[in-house]
């Protein structure tokens, strides 16, 4: 009620609280976005709004007056659009007020509360969130700078973590692996034998990065229609070992029953290579691929099982890195929200000081100008009275202000309520850019003239 | 001054070290700038005595410092273009090992008059070692994560950095680089040796000689082998470091003899 530290409020549901069915029907398509925007901004009890929809989760950040009146027309707005009653959403939304709010958004840029830890994405998205936000005109001072911060903090977590760093898919470990062989793919001649939906996955990541894709398959007619799909040529079954010879890296997963590349093939084929690097991942189950063909030289092959390892010790990974990302996370919302008030302080005490002595001037040079026998010393002495009682009368409240440490609970804005001081919020989007001086000085002006 | 080039070299290779046995996760900026600065410093060292009219190829200590210098700026120019930091973890300490070395040995008194081909013959090899150590420093790598990627210790290879292939190439083109002007070092060395007169002596055939040619014999092999043959990978890894080895024993017999 105006006397948090900082008025945020984050209301919506994610993977963790509502299931696919919720959060389908509350998403809000890219079309819906602005729309959406603008009839959330027009609620009176919220000043500023942003909007998060991912396929896991949809989140309203909003800088408020009054949270409990907020939240509720928020969620009513959701709701509504989602056609469902309060009651049903209530059961998944998740409300945060406050530093936690601001937590919340932190640990959310950062990929903390994301399904899959420290998955990339989810930064973009919320920076697009901010951005369209930013050209509606529905974030203001408060959500820029709660927002730019998360940015920051997201891309310290990446920098200080191993978070986001090990691939945690199989495709993607087995793209990294073969990256371990071949530095890069431009040029890189890849062989699919046989055809998976995994293989089908790698071998498109593979392409969109230079390689060169071959299709075999025991029947020419399957090879034929895989390479129209996959954007490749088709290689014919007999030609096995050419194709091997010609290939770097080569995707097996076929559905035989017995190892369609067998050690004394790939010997051969290995020869004919002059000791190339030739990169073997077999995917199949049963495998396609003779186990001791891995042996050979210049020979590396990873199977199914190899790879599903790599991703879940990477998996483990990222959750002990997770502890060390939350502890970032903490630092930064109380570094934030420490500048913040700071931020508040400085135009709020100058507000205040330039209100009392104001008011107090006035006072003094209205009653000298109703007393004309008064000489230049005495109107003088007046108004140092007026001046000093106000100094004095000023001393504990400032002091209070300035050491205002209280969690939650902030005096800076129960004097400009109790005031009515109209401090004019930061308009700059960094709390720690140094130029709390300039609204700080303009403040006083402004005072001086509400004061007659 | 050698004090505190050694000290920034060591901070270098504390940096590159600590990489590798994965307490940093990345060394690539803050190695390379401590590396830089210890070039620098070492670049300036070696100017200082130049001036004093000490040249890095009129001792044997010299010559190391020359050899390490041209180890670490020869590993730092490679890391502007490839991601090198795991081969840092070896390069920088070889370089740093080898100029506490030169450091700790005192110059001979009575250095024989080394005249142009003596001189060339120093140079020359100087820089050869450091490139072959390079090409062995690349070659150690490959072997190693060969070996991790055959045992499917695939978490500990990704992320470590340099790709198998590259390492491949770049300890090639480092033998070939070498190669060409270690031979132009030999045939120097063998008329100053002539020249010196020194073959009419029961010292004839010191072991260091011996060293250098089998060196050059297998750096040769491994050159032929590789166009001709399609040498690579595990077999070219181990030549690398048998050459390499070579050549170590070269440096190793000059220096037991002058600290004899």
């Amino acid at each position: 009620m105006g006397t948090s530290a900082i008025d945020v409020l984050v209301i919506g549901v994610s993977h963790r609280t509502a299931p696919v069915a919720m959060r389908e029907r509350l998403a809000i398509v890219p079309e819906a976005m602005d729309t959406t925007l603008a009839e959330l901004a027009a609620l009176p009890s919220v000043r500023e709004v942003a909007l998060i929809s991912t396929c896991n989760r949809v989140e309203i950040y909003a800088a408020v007056e009054d949270a409990d009146r907020a939240a509720q027309d928020l969620a009513e707005v959701l709701a509504l659009r989602a056609g469902v009653t309060s009651l049903e959403l209530g059961a998944h939304l998740y409300e945060r007020r406050d530093t936690d709010a601001v937590q919340h958004l932190f640990r959310v840029a950062s990929s903390l509360d994301s399904l899959v830890l420290g998955e990339p994405q989810i930064l973009g998205q919320t920076k697009q969130a901010h951005e369209t936000a930013k050209r509606g005109g529905s974030s203001g001072a408060v959500l820029n700078a709660c927002f730019q911060r998360a940015f920051r903090v997201a891309r310290r977590v990446r920098r200080e973590t191993a978070i986001a760093r090990n691939p945690v898919s199989v495709s993607s470990v087995a793209i990294e692996l073969v990256r371990q062989v071949f530095g890069d793919f431009a040029g890189r001649q890849v062989l699919v034998v046989g055809a998976g939906k995994m293989s089908e996955l790698a071998a498109r990541t593979l392409r969109t990065h230079g390689a060169t894709l071959t299709v075999t398959n025991r029947t020419r007619a399957r090879a034929d229609e895989l390479a129209k799909r996959f954007g490749a040529t088709a290689s014919d079954w007999s030609d096995l070992s050419g194709a091997l010879t010609r290939a770097d890296i080569v995707i097996a997963s076929t559905g035989a029953q017995r190892p369609v590349l067998t050690h004394a093939m790939l010997a051969q084929v290995q020869r004919a290579r002059r000791g190339r690097p030739l990169f073997l991942l077999d995917i199949a189950v049963p495998r396609d691929v003779e186990p001791e063909a891995g042996k050979l030289g210049g020979v590396y092959l990873a199977d199914i099982d190899n790879l599903q390892k790599v991703a879940d010790e990477h998996r483990e990974g990222r959750k002990s890195e997770a502890a060390d990302a939350e502890a970032i996370v903490e630092q930064e919302v109380d570094r934030f929200v420490k500048a913040w008030r700071g931020r508040q302080l400085a135009p709020t005490v100058t507000a205040l000081r330039a209100h009392v002595l104001g008011v107090a001037q006035a006072e003094a040079s209205r009653i000298s100008a109703t007393m004309p026998g008064l000489g230049e010393r005495e109107r003088r002495a007046l108004l140092d009275l007026a001046d000093g009682i106000a100094k004095k009368l000023l001393h504990a409240p400032q002091m209070a202000l300035r050491n205002d440490d209280t969690d939650g609970l902030s005096l800076v804005t129960a004097v400009q309520r109790l005031f009515e001081l109209q401090v004019a919020t930061a308009t700059a989007t960094e709390p720690e850019s140094e130029d709390d001086e300039v609204p700080a000085a303009r403040n006083l002006d402004d005072k001086k003239v509400a004061g007659r | 001054m050698t004090a505190v080039e050694i000290g920034v070299y060591a901070l270098a290779a504390t940096i590159y070290l600590s990489y590798l046995l994965g307490l940093r996760t990345s060394a690539d900026k803050v190695g390379r700038l401590v590396l830089a600065l210890g070039l620098l410093l070492h670049f300036v060292d070696v100017g200082a005595r130049c001036i004093h009219g000490v040249n890095p190829i009129s001792s044997t200590p010299e010559a190391m410092s020359l050899v390490a210098f041209l180890i670490a700026a020869g590993y730092f120019l490679a890391t502007l273009r490839y991601r090198l930091a795991a081969a840092g973890a070896f390069a920088v300490p070889a370089a740093l090992a080898l100029l506490v070395l030169a450091r700790v040995v005192p110059a001979e008194a009575d250095a024989p008059a080394m005249g142009s081909l003596g001189r060339a013959h120093v140079l020359l090899a100087s820089i050869g070692v450091a490139v072959f150590a390079l090409a062995a420093v690349l070659a150690f790598l490959y072997l190693i994560e060969d070996r991790q990627l055959k045992r499917k210790q695939f978490g500990r290879v990704m992320g470590q950095g340099t790709p198998l292939d590259t390492l491949d190439r770049l300890a090639l083109r480092c033998v070939s680089i070498g190669f060409p002007i270690f031979t132009v070092a030999i045939v120097t060395g063998a008329m100053w040796v002539a020249r010196l007169g020194l073959l009419r002596h029961a010292t004839a055939l010191r072991p260091e000689y011996l060293f250098a040619v089998a060196t050059w014999i297998a750096f040769g092999i491994l050159l032929v082998a590789r166009v001709g043959a399609g040498w690579r990978g595990r077999r070219a890894a181990w030549l690398t470091l048998g050459g390499f080895g070579g050549a170590m024993l070269v440096l190793a017999t000059y220096f037991l003899r002058h600290a004899a």
